[in-house]
């Protein structure tokens, strides 16, 4: 069943770098508030100025998209190629690959930043709010995004209990299976409620004098939020429960292999159905939009990383892909920031680690 | 009701606050008893420390335009003293701006006019 160990990794892989593709490098900068994470302004799109913009745009697609095939190419080559414990690594890598597509897009904001001191835009210094929607906009119900993750809970603790035999139920699977695939959905779904909360409580953005205008946006911004957390939830509760279910009965490697490539087509399938309203709803609010919106591109290190000393927010909305980011400059902004890092650089060790010890190729079957 | 914060104002951003919430108030866009957002949430929304938002609630509540308690946060009056009378600042600025404007050879009459619009 080692084939599928690559499918699933082709799925992972695949959709993740054409989204980050697609988000990152639009095909109409021109109708964007943000491109490549700088703010747009009428001044890029006069003269010598729409001339280097231009190119600075077209210079960072056209490397994104040189990135993205590649990553998509190397994909459908390591299909064909056997399992081994140095195939695994690969993949692995190419997972963290994935992050080449970033650069192309932290230059181009870099030159296009430049390009904006060279054409003399200066930031205003000016930012809206809106006091009427403050704390009132929201959209997630939380017993709809704690249900199933409470479920989630009840399922891991069945599953312990199974495994340590105090039910008299013996599973199928080999001794801990059970346990160990419970966590790892427990472990999803632990980091799903938080994500949730943090996205229903980022900043209400002020994009019209009418206070309706700027709640109804607001808040069919946070639906869309809540909708993916809440279906997220529930897909991994279900998989879990489903999981714990077959596992009892069953010991199918297969069975297990398959789940997963199910359980990851759907929660791309989610992000997709998300982005695709996001962008919907931006589009509908477009004409309504008349405020001018904060400039703050100077707090984005390469259009991706927040750090803003003067503001008090942990979490703000993203400029590079889809979704939320922290306030570098929070103090729990720089733990989360240090945590991340390490768990990263951890990783990509732990891996070529394992490879070197001849642990990957054991895993594999070799 | 939508709040203008410039950061490179000479005035501090607690004033700016202030001053767009009393014209708020009076131009009926806060209604009497109408709940202001708490003083975490507004600084959290604008992005600037509690203690600026609430330095802003504690001068208007010094000047009778808001109420605040522990269980219903701010609030605005509901009866606004009226004294009939413009403090001496209020004059000052009042002085500067027809100044400026007759500098700026701005009629009597346009200014009047303004005064007519915002009253």
């Amino acid at each position: 069943m080692t084939w599928l160990i690559k499918v699933i990794m082709f799925v992972c892989i695949v959709p993740t770098v054409i989204l980050m593709y697609m988000l990152g490098f639009s095909k109409n900068p021109g109708r964007k508030k943000l491109i490549l994470g700088v703010r747009d302004n009428p001044k890029f799109h006069e003269g010598e100025g729409q001339k280097k913009f231009d190119a600075i745009v077209d210079s960072a697609r056209n490397g994104g998209l040189i990135i993205t095939v590649a990553v998509v190419i190397m994909s459908i080559i390591m299909l064909f190629l056997p399992v081994t414990g140095n195939t695994l690594l690969a993949w692995v890598l190419l997972v963290f690959a994935l992050f080449l597509v970033a650069v192309p897009y932290g230059k181009g904001n870099t030159e296009l930043k430049n390009l904006k001191r060279q054409l003399g835009i200066t930031k205003s210094g000016v930012t809206y709010t809106d006091i009427t929607s403050t704390n009132v906009v929201h959209a997630l119900k939380l017993p709809w995004v704690i249900l199933p993750n409470a479920l989630a809970l009840i399922g891991t603790i069945a599953a312990v209990l199974i495994d340590l035999g105090v039910t008299g139920v013996t599973a199928a699977a080999e001794k801990y299976a059970l346990t160990t695939m419970s966590l790892s959905f427990l472990f999803v779904s632990v980091i799903l409620v938080p994500l949730a909360v943090m996205m229903d409580n980022t900043r209400n953005m002020v994009i019209s004098r009418d206070s309706n205008i700027n709640a109804n946006y607001n808040r069919a911004k946070k639906k869309t939020w809540a909708d993916i957390f809440v279906a997220m939830s529930w897909v991994n509760t279900l998989c879990l429960i489903a999981y714990d279910i077959v596992l009892v009965f069953t010991d199918s490697e297969a069975g297990v292999y398959v789940g997963i490539v199910a359980y990851v087509v759907v929660l791309m399938a989610i992000v997709i159905i998300g982005v695709i309203n996001q962008n919907q709803i931006e589009r509908r609010y477009e004409r309504d939009t008349e405020l001018e919106l904060q400039d703050d591109d100077d707090n984005w290190i390469l259009g991706m990383f927040y750090y803003n000393k003067n503001d008090t927010r942990l979490n703000v909305e993203k400029r590079f892909g889809y979704g939320g980011t922290v306030n570098l400059a929070h103090p729990a902004g720089k733990v989360i920031g240090v945590v991340s890092l390490l768990v990263l650089v951890g990783s990509v060790i732990l891996i070529i680690y394992l490879n070197a010890t001849g642990q990957l190729d054991t895993s594999a079957g070799v | 009701m939508i709040i203008r914060i410039d950061e490179y104002s000479d005035v501090p951003i607690y004033m700016q606050i202030r001053n767009q919430i009393v014209m708020g108030i009076s131009s009926g866009e806060l209604k009497p008893g109408e709940q202001l957002p708490t003083v975490r949430a507004l600084a959290l929304e604008i992005g600037i420390n509690t203690m600026t938002v609430s330095k802003t609630y504690q001068l208007l509540k010094q000047e009778g335009y808001i109420m605040t308690d522990r269980k219903n946060g701010a609030r605005v009056r509901e009866n606004i003293s009226q004294s009939g009378v413009i403090s001496e600042e209020n004059k000052t600025e009042l002085r500067r701006i027809v100044s400026e404007a007759r500098l700026s050879g701005v009629a009597k009459e346009t200014l009047k006019n303004l005064i007519d619009e915002f009253y």
